[in-house]
């Protein structure tokens, strides 16, 4: 009894990358709760996923034989057949798609406690408490979910780094998941997004130019150290208005809001109420201004007052 | 007695065939002007008072002066002028004749067309021909020669070369108009020169024109005998011309000239200042063209297409694809076509209607009285109605329905722009005041803005004013909201600022912002009740001339001033503006567009919040231009809220950031009268407010904290103690509330699933067809300032602005869009939540929903998924629903776990991130869920199902305020919980906190040495 169940995840044929994060944390936590880490992987050929799985920390990597393809209902079936046998006291699974998919599901058939878009969880004397936000990521929300026998727990994508490699055994579970039939979902098949145009809202990275570019003649310039910098080129609404950039570049009330970015180089740009509407939220914003007292720097992660075009060189030659 | 014989030599035949020709003629010209009256009576009622007294004698004094003729184009004015006056008296002196012969004499046998009468007439008469004729020149002059764009109808604002087919019918139709009147004052000349040649009058008729054309005759060989000839023939030519003329009046252009004088009579002295309501019952807006009023009707057929407008109207110049003109000449052919029910919309598409400013430039200019952005805005209502918008638009307007402004901003911070003043501004609603200021969004909301209210409050201070605000009591004014078609939130804000202003004492309103004047003066009726709305620049200016505020200063520079549109042009306030410029000492240089013909900065009529269309030059950046050429300026000034922010944009945008500063008047005047910022009998009273408010930040940050120190003293350890020294943990016991600790490894490991609530059978409408859940949630959104409760789980609920889920509106139109594909079943929006999610779950009905139900248990946190959708559970197996959908997530606590949650309860399939889905009704739901990285994945799933539907799967309507209204009348069920197991609720938030945020840390250093930073955070962050 105790320990950590990790549910992994694939998407055709590939290890999602949060699964590997998901056994970060677990690992972490793992003195704090006691018992083992097991990791669990449901596929058509869940063996292959051995030696991806079979991070540092994690004590047995159990392969559960079903379709290739994610289906909610078996993964609930599975997951909870797996908790039943094994009495964990955290469950946890990546905050994805999938995992938005079964993770409440399994959660409400296990009863105990529940997080979803956790993004830590502090272990401290005996208690386990889960953060997550709140109001929009205004507010840290801190969640206890000490009492519990049993607790699921989603992790937000990029809240933990994957651990080394590790050498913990196989052992295939043959689990009987004629149960989940009446619910089960039929796969038909995949569609590729279509090639990437620049899409302001997807993007993790943007980097945004502003008025301080000065000329329409810069834009090649800096589209070019987006580029090399492997960012999504963005930029606020007077370059959009001038036609430099067409509107789908634009970050802002009027423009697109960086729903996903993580990182956000804002350079040139000064930070009117209707270009932060877009952009505030990201977790870590560089900002290059002249202007000390420009509203971008309130909130800004990082500033620096420095010439972006000798900013704009230098970052080149840093990335050649 | 002097005379002339008519009709001489005329057979029995010939003379029958003229009269009825003449009859046939005045039948058609009758019959044309019958069938228009008869249309204009389909129309629906003017909207606005009419006031006939007033407006003829205007239409009257228009006409003589011919004033609105000569503006900005006193060669046409001339021009129009001879050809009115003679055309007019040409028409009397005929109808004097007939007067005499067809009436007067068959009936009494007397006759007064003779004599010195009759010369003085012919005198007239001649004069008259010759004002026509030069007019008629002048007039086909400037279209041959001129070069005037307006006037060859080539739509170039939309990309045309050439005229469409309907234009160059147009320019013919000028030209044939122009061409027929001529030769008819030109072959009465000569049927005048051959008479006198062949009669030889006594003092040739006094017809000085036509003697001298007799005598030129003469002398290049007419005789006698080819006089009578032509006189004969000419007879005939001049006759039929002019009766044709006159058949053609309701046809043809010539319709101008009775149309035009009603509609000069039925001019609305405050057109677009004041836009008509819509009447109870009538249809929002116009989709038909019998639901034009019959003013609109009656404008259409009063343009003469003289391009007045199409020349003044910013959007026109600016390359928007607009022209006032157009519009109406297009709206005028489909009216014509006589069919009411035919769609104005087919004709003038929306890009068109949404490229209208709102400025009144075209009306202002109009010199028949046409109020083109009339006909816009009721077109506009009706694109609203149905949801037919920018999406960037539509935005702001569900925003301005939710919170009140158009900022997005909380209501409550509305007022926060005062708090940096060294006085405290009163609160109209708790005292009286002698000064209402009504402040407006962008005043309230926008940095800059804020910046020249606090000054304008401090001048206000300085002159001692009686003032006072309505902090979050104010909501838009709704002028721009008007103007973009949304009529029914108007009204709603409209009769909530009206009940604020009801509830507080004021003796007149002030306002630095003309949008908000404008509808405050013109538009709010009974709430404004006739008190006076005065600009904060009438207020200035008299205050500087009577010395309540002293020039110590004056500023001695050289400035321009833009007359903003709905302080000059809508409300005539020219002068105010421009005596404070004197009085501080300014030399004002005029931009050649001012006072009247002011040129829109591009805000107007709700375009501040729609991207500009491709390939345009922004109205501001002409401005810019503008003022740039007048040479030497040192500033441009402004005195209106929106055109501070675009006029700033535009000086950097265009490159004339070198030129001149843009700055409001406000800011002149304080460095005038030498305004210190802080006054030194405020500092007591400064130093009181900062203490306060430095306390409220204290508590907000250090309560939570301090429970959490205590708990963690004795023995409950959640975080790492704060460093407090004011606090003795020890002697104070622990808040039970905080946690309850009790080590999970000692209990025994066992699951316990979660069960649907039970429910009270509630009233609902029998099941006869599919019937679909949309579970709908009431969220909390949180601004940038905001406080924790004591005991720290949570935020202040005050600090709350509660609004309906966006990500519900999706699966709302989700579920739309399937029954109406369908062509059957049932959306009940169902929400968890108290009484007070009440509104949510209206606008869910205004969207479209059916009916609603409500669930709520004090048992349930709102931020526990799992409770919600015990209860969710509960609604959906006494509906027996065959389909539940919800948003992906909520915008407050984004578990995004409902959906999984609510089909585990029940034991249904279930899919979460559905972009895609199609159903029959009857078999498996086929569904698209969009993956990481925008991959799909298409399954299909039996039903009953449970689905989360992704934002962006669809463009949710628009629930105009219209739907709003009636969706109270849509039922809604509370029902009652009965039962909900311990498993089911529960799980609670134990501490909430600020996440860690921090000002900018300053990188310091060579640009390579940040440039080597930069690239350390792009690569950590990147997990490089």
């Amino acid at each position: 009894m105790g320990g950590i169940l990790v549910v992994a995840e694939h998407l055709r044929g590939n290890l999602s990358a949060q699964t590997g994060e998901v056994i970060g944390l677990a690992r972490e936590l793992k003195a704090a709760v006691g018992g083992p880490l097991v990791v669990a992987v449901i596929a058509a050929d869940p063996v292959r996923f051995h030696a991806e799985l079979a991070l540092d920390g994690v004590d047995e990597v159990l392969a559960v034989e079903a379709g290739e393809h994610f289906d909610p209902a078996v993964y609930e079936e599975a997951a909870h057949r797996l908790a039943l046998e094994m009495k964990p006291r955290l469950v946890m699974l990546g905050h994805t798609v999938n995992g938005m998919g079964f993770g409440p599901a399994l959660a409400v058939r296990l009863g105990g406690s529940f997080v979803s878009d956790a993004f830590g969880v502090e272990a401290e004397g005996g208690r386990l408490l889960a953060l997550r936000g709140g109001y929009g990521n205004k507010v840290l929300t801190k969640i206890d979910v000490s009492a519990s026998c049993v607790t699921t727990l989603m992790l937000r994508g990029g809240s933990a780094k994957p651990p080394p490699a590790g050498s913990a055994p196989l052992r295939i579970v043959p689990l009987d998941l004629q149960a989940a039939a009446v619910r089960a979902a039929e796969h038909r098949d995949y569609v590729d997004p279509p090639p990437a145009d620049v899409d302001i809202t997807k993007a993790e990275f943007i980097l945004s130019v502003g008025r301080g570019i000065q000329d329409e003649k810069n834009i090649e310039r800096f589209r070019a150290l987006a580029e090399r910098l492997g960012a999504t080129f963005g930029c606020s609404r007077p370059i959009a208005d001038s036609g430099w950039l067409p509107k789908a570049h634009q970050v802002g009330l009027s423009g697109k809001v960086a729903q996903n970015c993580k990182l956000y180089i804002a350079l040139g740009i000064s930070g009117a109420v209707q270009h932060l509407h877009g952009m505030k939220h990201v977790e870590t914003i560089v900002a290059v201004n002249t202007d000390r007292n420009a509203p971008i720097y309130n909130v800004a992660t990082y500033g620096a007052t420095v010439d972006l075009f000798e900013l704009a060189d230098a970052l080149e030659r840093e990335f050649n | 007695m002097q005379t002339r014989e008519l009709f001489s030599q005329f057979s029995p035949f010939a003379f029958g065939m003229f009269y009825l020709i003449a009859i046939a003629a005045m039948a058609a010209f009758v019959v044309g002007l019958a069938q228009h009256i008869l249309r204009y009576r389909r129309g629906r009622p003017a909207g606005v008072p009419v006031d006939w007294r007033g407006g003829l004698r205007l239409m009257l004094d228009d006409v003589v002066t011919h004033r609105t003729l000569s503006r900005r184009d006193p060669y046409a004015g001339a021009a129009h002028r001879l050809i009115f006056f003679g055309f007019a008296t040409l028409f009397v002196g005929t109808s004097t004749i007939t007067l005499e012969y067809d009436i007067v004499k068959p009936l009494t046998g007397q006759t007064f067309w003779k004599g010195w009468f009759y010369l003085g007439f012919s005198l007239v008469m001649d004069i008259a021909g010759v004002m026509l004729v030069a007019g008629l020149v002048m007039m086909i002059a400037r279209r041959a020669w001129f070069g005037l764009a307006k006037l060859d109808y080539v739509r170039r604002y939309r990309g045309d070369t050439a005229p469409l087919p309907r234009a160059t019918a147009w320019k013919v139709e000028d030209w044939v108009f122009l061409v027929t009147l001529l030769l008819i004052a030109l072959s009465g000349f000569l049927q005048e020169a051959v008479r006198l040649i062949v009669d030889r009058p006594p003092l040739s008729d006094l017809s000085p024109v036509g003697a001298a054309l007799g005598g030129l005759l003469s002398g290049l060989g007419l005789d006698a005998a080819g006089a009578a000839a032509v006189r004969r023939a000419n007879w005939w030519i001049h006759g039929v011309l002019a009766l044709s003329f006159i058949a053609g009046v309701a046809w043809t252009k010539g319709k101008h000239m009775v149309a035009a004088f009603g509609s000069l009579a039925v001019r609305d002295s405050r057109s677009v200042a004041r836009l008509p309501a819509v009447a109870e019952g009538d249809p929002v807006g116009v989709t038909r063209m019998d639901d034009f009023s019959w003013r609109d009707l009656l404008h259409f057929d009063a343009c003469t297409k003289c391009g007045r407008c199409h020349d003044a109207c910013p959007a026109r110049n600016s390359n928007y694809p607009l022209s006032p003109r157009d519009v109406i000449l297009d709206l005028r052919l489909l009216a014509q076509s006589g069919d009411g029910a035919a769609d104005p919309h087919h004709v003038i598409p929306p890009e068109t209607l949404w490229a209208c400013l709102s400025c009144g430039a075209c009306a202002e200019i109009c010199p028949v009285g046409i109020e083109q952005p009339v006909k816009i805005l009721k077109m506009r209502r009706a694109l609203v109605d149905k949801g037919e918008m920018d999406p960037t638009l539509r935005g702001v307007l569900e925003t301005v329905a939710n919170v009140g402004n158009s900022f997005g901003e909380p209501a409550r911070k509305r007022g926060a722009w005062t708090r940096e003043l060294e006085f405290p501004v009163k609160d109209a609603r708790k005292e009286p005041v002698e000064a209402l200021w009504f402040v407006g969004d962008f005043a309230s909301f926008d940095p800059r803005s804020q910046t020249i209210s606090r000054l304008v409050a401090r001048l206000f201070n300085a002159g001692g004013l009686d003032f006072g605000i309505l902090f979050d009591g104010e909501r838009t004014a709704g002028n721009d909201i008007r103007r973009v078609g949304e009529e029914g939130l108007f009204e709603a804000l409209s009769a909530h600022n009206g009940a604020q202003m009801a509830q507080s004492a004021f003796d007149w309103i002030v306002t630095t912002d003309p949008h908000s004047l404008n509808t405050l003066r013109n538009e709010y009726g009974e709430a404004v009740k006739g008190r006076k709305v005065l600009h904060y620049t009438n207020v200035l200016a008299d205050w500087l001339e009577s010395g309540r505020l002293k020039v110590t200063k004056p500023l001695g520079r050289r400035v321009t001033y833009h007359d903003p549109c709905h302080l000059g042009r809508l409300n005539k306030e020219y002068d105010a503006p421009r005596r404070v410029l004197r009085a501080i000492g300014c030399e004002l240089v005029e931009m050649p567009r001012s006072r009247d013909n002011s040129f829109c900065c591009g805000a107007g009529g709700g375009r501040i919040w729609t991207p500009d269309p491709p390939g345009v030059e922004k109205p501001s950046h002409g401005r810019m231009h503008e003022a740039a050429a007048l040479g030497n300026i040192d500033i441009f000034v402004t005195c209106c809220p929106k055109d501070l922010t675009m006029f700033e944009d535009a000086r950097k945008a265009s490159g004339h950031e070198g030129d001149f500063l843009v700055a409001d008047i406000a800011e002149l005047v304080a460095e005038a009268v030498e305004l210190r910022a802080i006054p030194a009998n405020y500092l007591p009273e400064l130093a009181n407010r900062i203490a306060e408010s430095l306390a409220e930040k204290v508590t907000a940050r250090v309560v939570p904290e301090l429970i959490q120190a205590l708990a963690a003293q004795s023995g409950r350890l959640l975080v790492a103690p704060p460093v407090l020294p004011a606090a003795e943990p020890t002697d104070i016991a622990a808040e039970p509330a905080v946690v309850d600790a009790v080590p999970a490894a000692s209990g025994e490991w066992s699951v316990a699933p979660v069960a649907p609530a039970i429910l009270a059978d509630y009233d609902r409408p029998a099941k006869t067809g599919l019937r679909i859940l949309v579970a709908v949630k009431h969220v909390g959104k949180l601004g940038d300032e905001f406080r924790f409760r004591p005991d720290g789980l949570d935020v202040v609920p005050e600090d709350l602005d509660y609004q309906l889920n966006e990500f519900d509106e999706t699966a709302i139109e989700a579920a739309l869009q399937l029954v109406e594909g369908l062509g059957e079943g049932e959306v009940v929006a169902v929400t968890i939540g108290s009484e007070e999610a009440e509104p949510s779950l209206r606008k869910a009905l205004a969207k479209g929903a059916h009916r609603g139900v409500r669930v709520w248990s004090d048992a349930v946190s709102p931020a526990d998924p799992i409770a919600v959708a015990a209860l969710l559970a509960g609604v959906a197996s006494l509906e027996a629903a065959d389909l539940v959908l919800t948003g992906v997530q909520s915008s407050d606590f984004a578990n995004g776990a409902t959906a999984a949650a609510l089909g585990g309860i029940l034991g249904w399939p279930h899919a979460a991130v559905v972009v895609e889905m199609q159903w029959d009704g009857k078999g498996r739901l086929d569904i698209t869920r969009e993956l990481e990285g925008g991959v799909r994945h298409r399954q299909s799933l039996p039903a009953p199902a449970v689905l989360s539907i992704q934002s962006g799967a669809n463009v949710p309507r628009y629930a105009t305020m219209r739907m709003i209204k009636e969706a109270r009348s849509k039922p809604v069920a509370d029902a009652a919980m009965e039962a909900i197991g311990a498993e089911a609720t529960g799980r609670r938030v134990a501490a909430m906190d600020r996440p860690p945020v921090g000002q900018a840390a300053m990188l310091e250093g060579s640009a390579a040495e940040i440039a080597a930073r930069v690239a350390a955070i792009v690569r950590e962050k990147k997990g490089g």
